[in-house]
């Protein structure tokens, strides 16, 4: 064994490099983790979906809207239990720049069929009369600084109010959910506003998206296989899913995410392992007379060989720890921050365990190269400086 | 006459550069006693360092026997040689080579990390070898922090706190001012007459000779004039 407190002062022999090195894999090992977290949060969002849950929409895609009468036709499929609507409202406050989902929802089926979404019972009810009336997620009402019997006014994007102002909406009631399939930041309003207001204006309302709960006991693909069926002689196909495959459908939009990520990961390990090399290289070639010294003492080839790998291997956990501990740490924050795009966002057990075998494993891959030169140097040659 | 404890026969040592043999020793035989203290002479290039690495088993021979303390050098390798050079020899080296990041006492302490020694007794034995050269005072300061001379001292309570039988000094005041050189010798005479151990020296300076009980000359790579001398210590 060589020695350790030799080993120790190596490691400080030059602080700042020493340091800049620690805040390098710190930094690598807290991008790893943060990415992978964002992956693994976007997978749960689909695998925490309720199995009995169906989405309908245009079989054209998510942006071409179905017909308001397709709700009865699909109530009346056998196994349906309760079918709800949604229609993306795509307004905005003050500025574009604060922007948030929005939906027209009838708010009875829809907090029946999504249990996680928590409301106060209160809230329902000054939503049942009030047809202004708005439930908007916590993180939202915390972002805004928006309470219960405050008056949100949204402009109307892709829904201009008829009267060529912005939309009005009174805060009810506050949602949550746990779940990291239902985000946070997410304003719900009466579905009978909506409506009326586009008629006064001559518009048609119409559907984005109907959601079904399946009947406890019935087959879910027969299901699907019969909500298909019954539209696919009319005027707009639809294409009915599972909520888990609606999911993934909707987070494909913004190209394949956790392929992406996982190419930025595998870039910052690259990148960190290289550097990591180099510094050792540069501690080695500094301790090259100290390997003559040890040497013509009486330590072996094999003790070199071990001081540079800890050296290296203590190093990179030192970083790995603390990028790991920063992903912990900073996870409330990124939270909040991903609210809309990952709802939920969290450091599982396994992203920890990753980031602690990218530091275990880049410590010895980044000390082997010095390591071996330091144990296959002679003394002679370690005196010269070679 | 005493049990030879460096055996050399027939040494011969070549280096290669730039596609040059260069021949540093040749055909060299010479046995030296234990409890010797032997000066290495001669001028640059005539194998002086080569012979002392030979013999301290940090370079191997090409041809010819190397033995010292019983073991034949030519055929130790890896670990063993290791453990010989551990427990046999001491270096005293011109350039001091101490570890800079390493406090005296921590210097002074390494060659005893190879033993089975606590790390009480290992501290104790080293700060005892530090008193031997006058510098317990100077345990916890760092190379960078003692002057050449104090560094050079240091160096050679590294190369004595093992008991080693045999202390190989290469130039040890080359690098040091006459006042500073005159202490070193004087220790090295100490660690002879005092602790019986065998002294081989390589020096240019025949001043640092004359502390040594033989002389043996170098030229181009073959054994020169033997002188045996009357030493510093004696003389005193």
């Amino acid at each position: 064994m060589p020695p350790i407190v030799l080993l120790w002062r190596n490691l400080w022999r030059r602080p700042l490099r020493s340091i800049l090195t620690v805040m390098s894999l710190a930094v690598a090992v807290f991008l790893i983790c943060g990415l992978r977290s964002i992956i693994t949060t976007i997978r749960a969002a689909a695998d925490n979906c309720d199995p009995r849950r169906l989405a309908v929409m245009s079989a054209s895609g998510l942006f071409v809207e179905l017909p308001l009468h397709y709700q009865a036709r699909i109530d009346k499929v056998p196994g349906v239990e309760i079918t709800t609507k949604f229609q993306w409202f795509g307004g905005y406050y003050r500025s574009q720049k604060n922007f948030f989902a929005q939906f027209a929802i009838d708010p009875e089926t829809m907090f029946a069929m999504y249990p996680e979404c928590k409301v106060e019972p209160d809230a329902i009810q000054r939503m049942a009369t009030d047809r202004t009336a708005c439930i908007i997620g916590s993180s939202l009402a915390r972002e805004f600084g928006w309470k219960v019997g405050d008056t949100i006014p949204l402009v109307g994007a892709l829904h201009p109010h008829p009267e060529d102002k912005a939309w009005e909406f009174k805060v009810a009631g506050l949602y949550h959910s746990d779940r990291p399939n239902f985000d946070n930041r997410t304003l719900f309003f009466r579905w009978d506003y909506f409506e009326e207001t586009l008629k006064q204006g001559g518009v048609p309302p119409a559907v984005g998206v109907y959601s079904i709960r399946v009947a406890p006991g019935a087959d879910v693909a027969q299901v699907i296989a019969d909500v298909e069926d019954v539209f696919k002689d009319s005027e707009q196909r639809i294409d009915c899913t599972t909520e888990a495959e609606f999911q993934r459908q909707f987070q494909s939009m913004f190209g394949n995410m956790p392929l992406f990520l996982t190419w930025i990961g595998a870039g910052v390990l690259i990148a960190i392992l290289v550097a990591s090399v180099n510094t050792m290289l540069m501690a080695m070639r500094e301790q090259t007379p100290d390997i003559g010294i040890l040497k013509a003492l009486g330590f072996t080839d094999g003790s070199m060989f071990v001081l540079f790998l800890l050296q290296s291997t203590f190093l990179a956990l030192l970083g790995g720890g603390l990028g790991v501990f920063g992903a912990l740490a900073t996870a409330p924050f990124i939270s909040a921050g991903l609210e809309m795009f990952a709802p939920g966002y969290a450091v599982q057990p396994g992203t920890v365990v990753l980031g602690a075998v990218v530091a275990l494993a880049i410590g010895p891959i980044a000390g082997i190269l010095p390591a071996m030169r330091a144990r296959s140097l002679t003394c002679i040659a370690a005196f010269r400086g070679e | 006459m005493a049990q030879p404890l460096i055996r050399l026969k027939d040494v011969t040592k070549t280096y290669t550069r730039g596609g040059e043999t260069l021949t540093v020793l040749n055909r060299l035989a010479l046995d030296m006693e234990e409890g010797g203290y032997f000066a290495l002479m001669g001028p640059s290039g005539s194998g002086k360092t080569t012979l002392l690495n030979l013999i301290g088993g940090l370079d191997r021979a090409d041809h010819g026997l190397v033995a010292v303390a019983g073991e034949d050098l030519t055929v130790l390798e890896g670990a063993a040689l290791s453990a010989w050079r551990a427990r046999t020899v001491g270096f005293v080296f011109q350039g001091f080579n101490l570890i800079p990041v390493l406090t005296a006492l921590e210097n002074v302490e390494l060659p005893l990390k190879l033993t089975g020694l606590s790390g009480k007794a290992r501290r104790e034995h080293a700060l005892h070898a530090l008193e031997l050269v006058g510098l317990s005072d100077r345990a916890k300061h760092r190379p960078g922090q003692l002057s050449g001379g104090q560094e050079q001292r240091v160096a050679i309570a590294r190369a004595v706190v093992s008991d080693p039988k045999l202390i190989l000094a290469d130039e040890p005041t080359g690098d040091l001012d006459r006042a500073s050189a005159e202490q070193v010798l004087t220790l090295l005479d100490k660690l002879n007459t005092q602790m019986k151990k065998t002294i081989l020296m390589v020096t240019h300076d025949p001043h640092a000779a004359q502390h040594a009980r033989t002389i043996v000359h170098l030229d181009k790579g073959q054994l020169g004039r033997i002188e045996h001398n009357q030493p510093a210590a004696a003389r005193a």
